[in-house]
């Protein structure tokens, strides 16, 4: 069952490419961690135990707070947040290694080892660098107050054991597990579709997951990120960015992966083709970011008093 | 069936680890939530999308090939 647009390499030039991209994104993972969780203070790593401490964005002022009731409050003020011990980061972590595996395993069988290790770097990179671009402009730019804070205020992600620039590499493969199932599903189900209605389906799919885990995940018992106030829109008290997200770098990074990275390597071979499918990575996160802003503006205008479904008062 | 299922897992390990990351991601760890009545029923929009995956599953399942050629016996469809 292998596809017409396998990308042929030879194996010198598969092993060449490993030791040079895992080697990379390895290099890059230490230095992440190190900086998260030695260095907090350079990129203002909100503290885990000290909830008063957070100063950019108070605890007032995230949307987990208006889910919260006294006792929770209380609780987190007193004991930090949950789930940030050692062994259940390592558990993150496990179980997002062994997910990864099992999507790997399939797209080398199904593509090729090359077109597995690109689908698994590309996605992880892409919304890695995504979230750690919406993390930080969140966290100094809107956020911080330099330009418009209801876009979007910040958000953060607290657990994490290793760190891929300020987004948990347990998240970062989650990701890659995400948009390869999803997509392998819509063309299983739908085989005679075209690629965009496929990556259309695919990015909806995740998304409807989505449509649970988050109000679950960001719940005061779980707190896996935590959305500061900005957003005028909620969805199931999630804000609507988040969604769209989803939606949104399934959809591109799977058109990336499956038209744009073979065009790359036929006009330009293995090697320059593979770092053009690297710089449109890099491109699409600079336009996703300004689509995501550009999009926000336009809500605020749209719906000036918010908008939340279901309203507010039914406690959501 | 569990044995053909068992020879051609690899075919199978992207349902298994979305139904993973659904089961432990969302419903287990919604048990846990306390002050949010309805939390676990809001499961049910998620219908849609875990359709398609338990369709995807069947369709790779009936894709595989007999247990009859692993024998080495041909089937019907072999001949020709």
């Amino acid at each position: 069952m292998s596809h017409a647009y396998n990308v042929s390499a030879s194996v010198d030039f598969d092993r060449k490419f490993s030791i040079i991209a895992f080697g990379l994104l390895i290099a890059v993972i230490i230095f992440s961690t190190y900086l998260h969780h030695f260095q907090p203070h350079i990129l203002n790593v909100p503290s885990n135990t000290n909830v008063a401490s957070w100063k950019m964005t108070p605890i007032e002022h995230t949307w987990i707070y208006d889910r919260m009731n006294a006792a929770e409050l209380e609780k987190v003020k007193t004991q930090g947040i949950p789930g940030t011990d050692f062994f259940t980061m390592l558990v993150y972590l496990g179980l997002s290694l062994f997910g990864t595996y099992l999507c790997f395993s399939h797209a080398k069988k199904h593509y090729s080892y090359r077109m597995a290790a690109l689908f698994l770097i590309g996605s992880f990179i892409f919304t890695g660098l995504q979230e750690t671009l919406m993390i930080l402009s969140g966290r100094f730019w809107m956020g911080g107050g330099q330009i418009d804070p209801n876009v979007w205020g910040s958000y953060w992600f607290p657990q994490g054991l290793l760190w891929f620039f300020e987004t948990p590499v347990w998240v970062c493969l989650c990701w890659f597990i995400i948009a390869y199932s999803c997509v392998w599903v819509a063309k299983q189900v739908f085989p005679a579709l075209p690629l965009w209605s496929r990556a259309l389906i695919g990015g909806l799919t995740a998304m409807v997951i989505d449509l649970w885990e988050d109000p679950v995940l960001t719940s005061p018992e779980h707190m896996k990120w935590i959305w500061a106030k900005g957003d005028h829109i909620g969805i199931l008290g999630i804000p609507h960015g988040n969604f769209l997200g989803w939606f949104f770098l399934i959809f591109w990074f799977v058109i990336l992966w499956e038209k744009y990275l073979p065009l790359c390597e036929k006009r330009r071979g293995a090697g320059k083709g593979t770092l053009a499918f690297v710089g449109l990575i890099l491109i699409s996160n600079i336009i996703v970011l300004a689509i995501l802003i550009i999009e926000g503006h336009i809500m605020i205008r749209v719906f000036p008093q918010g908008l939340h479904i279901p309203p507010l008062s039914w406690d959501w | 069936m569990w044995s053909k299922i068992w020879k051609n897992r690899v075919e199978f390990y992207p349902y298994a680890s979305i139904y993973l990351f659904w089961f432990l991601g969302s419903f287990v760890s919604s048990l846990r939530v306390q002050n949010r009545p309805g939390i676990v029923a809001l499961g049910l929009i998620t219908i849609p999308s875990i359709l398609l995956i338990t369709i995807a599953t069947i369709k790779t399942y009936r894709k595989l090939p007999g247990e009859l050629r692993h024998s080495g016996v041909c089937d019907a469809d072999d001949v020709g």
